[in-house]
């Protein structure tokens, strides 16, 4: 399994643009349900502990990708990319949610990011016929290829 | 006007009245939708976070598909179309990029040429022409307070989702659905923290009653506007609206449940189109009792 540094896909200096205003995480939804949580924070311990430090704590999944920081960052730092490279990073080393885990696993194996039992009855009641088949090996071939098994076996 | 019709997994698998009533819809406005063998997006929610590259793979695989079929992508999802939109602006712009994806989909015989458009079913809904053709059908005025909530996928982030239509400071403000459903003689009503989060993708990824907290802050913003229906263009945001309030009844009665519709439900339903037809029977908050004191949603209205 190889990790691999954020700073791979994200440029440091970017981060040495942040105010420390908290504009960001005045409007965080994640914030609000789990204090502990917030876009300044994380900035601030990327600098001052270090990469590694982050990627270990779970807490960086709270995030819910709703973008609403970047959106109000006066520095227009992008937020997200550096929150979506974290995430990337630490699922490598082994830190994902289980049930985001599983979903994964679920996509790669099936095509698709949902399943349900008796689907083609709940289509049947709304008039529509079953789902067509989708290329599953293509799908499965392209995810090896991407090296998706770093993360997940499938 | 045609396109491929991107469905996604939530919609056709979970939700599949929003398909039935988005094709009837499609059907009645003149709009061709093309079934092709699309995979899942996959969601900037789960797989974008989990493994980049995955992601750009699966999603340029989609596009070409649509390229491969001369087509323009319709999505139903704001997740999807934020995907879509995005994966395809990457792969047209970053010329590495697309070499490195190409090479992993030469194999089976696709390449991403960047010949396409992405667009969402609430943009194709409210281009003039369509406008046009829904104001010449006979509407049924659905005369309630309706609350948007458009989902952050749909419009965030503006540079990537809206580009040719950000204001001076660069910033958009998603106003389509409110002007569609006020076509449709419902009172689209402003609420506080309208454009923040559902709380869906903490919910999904992490703990579910931490999501449905958010959720809960916007719905007592909603109540206090005394909204009587929420809309929604996302089969997550739908999900977390209608399921939330059955499992956030079960812990505090306070707020009194509020039917949530997806963007086509309603506009089929103004269309002479029954609840049953449009799928409302499966939602879990019921909107029987607000439809039929309206008058809305009978079985009778389309065969006259
Ligand atoms: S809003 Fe921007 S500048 Fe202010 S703390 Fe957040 S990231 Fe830093
Ligand atoms: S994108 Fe994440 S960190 Fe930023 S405001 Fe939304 S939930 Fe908070």
């Amino acid at each position: 399994m190889t990790t691999i540094k954020i700073w791979n896909f994200f440029p440091r200096e970017a981060l040495y643009e942040c105010y420390q205003c908290a504009r960001c995480t005045g409007s965080c939804p994640a914030m609000e349900v789990a204090p502990a949580y917030g876009p300044r924070e994380t900035i601030l311990k990327c600098l001052n502990l270090g990469h590694e430090a982050v990627v270990q704590d779970e807490k960086i999944w709270l995030c819910c990708t709703c973008n609403v920081c970047e959106d109000r960052c006066p520095q227009k730092i992008p937020i997200s990319d550096l929150l979506v490279a974290l995430r990337n990073s630490a699922a490598r080393r082994g830190n994902i949610p289980g049930k985001l885990g599983m979903a994964i696993e679920l996509l790669a194996k099936t095509g698709r990011s949902m399943i349900v039992h008796q689907l083609d009855e709940m289509r049947a009641h709304h008039g529509l016929g079953p789902l067509p088949p989708i290329p599953v090996d293509e799908i499965k071939q392209i995810l090896k290829k991407t090296k998706l098994n770093d993360v997940i076996d499938f | 006007m045609k396109y491929a019709l991107y469905l996604g997994c939530a919609i056709p698998i979970k939700y599949p009245g929003f398909e039935a009533a988005t094709r009837m819809v499609c059907k009645r406005l003149g709009i061709d939708l093309i079934d092709l063998p699309f995979g899942c997006c996959p969601p900037p929610t789960s797989m974008k976070l989990v493994h980049y590259d995955s992601w750009l793979a699966l999603a340029a695989r989609n596009l070409c598909l649509a390229e491969e079929n001369g087509l323009d992508l319709l999505t139903l999802c704001s997740g999807c179309v934020n995907t879509l939109k995005e994966a395809n602006q990457i792969l047209k712009k970053n010329d590495s990029k697309r070499r490195k994806i190409n090479k992993i989909l030469e194999e089976h015989n696709h390449n991403f040429k960047g010949t396409i458009q992405v667009t969402h079913i609430l943009d194709v809904l409210y281009q003039d022409s369509i406008v046009e053709k829904l104001l010449r059908e006979k509407l049924i005025d659905i005369p309630i307070r309706v609350g948007c909530h458009y989902g952050c996928h749909y419009f965030r982030p503006p540079q990537v989702m809206y580009p040719e239509e950000l204001s001076p400071a660069e910033s958009y403000v998603p106003v389509k659905m409110d002007h569609l459903l006020s076509l449709i003689g419902m009172e689209p009503t402003e609420y506080s923290r309208k454009f923040l989060c559902c709380g869906s993708p903490l919910g999904a990824n992490m703990d579910q009653d931490a999501g449905y907290a958010i959720t809960r802050q916007k719905l007592i913003h909603i109540h206090e506007r005394n909204i009587q229906a929420i809309s929604v263009v996302c089969p997550s945001c739908f999900e977390q609206f209608d399921m939330g309030q059955i499992a956030l009844s079960r812990k505090t009665k306070d707020l009194p449940k509020i039917p949530t519709f997806y963007l086509t439900q309603l506009i089929g339903l103004s269309l002479g189109m029954s609840a049953k037809e449009v799928g409302l029977d499966v939602h879990r908050v019921k909107s029987k009792k607000l439809l039929e004191s309206i008058n809305v949603g009978g079985q009778n209205n389309s065969k006259d």
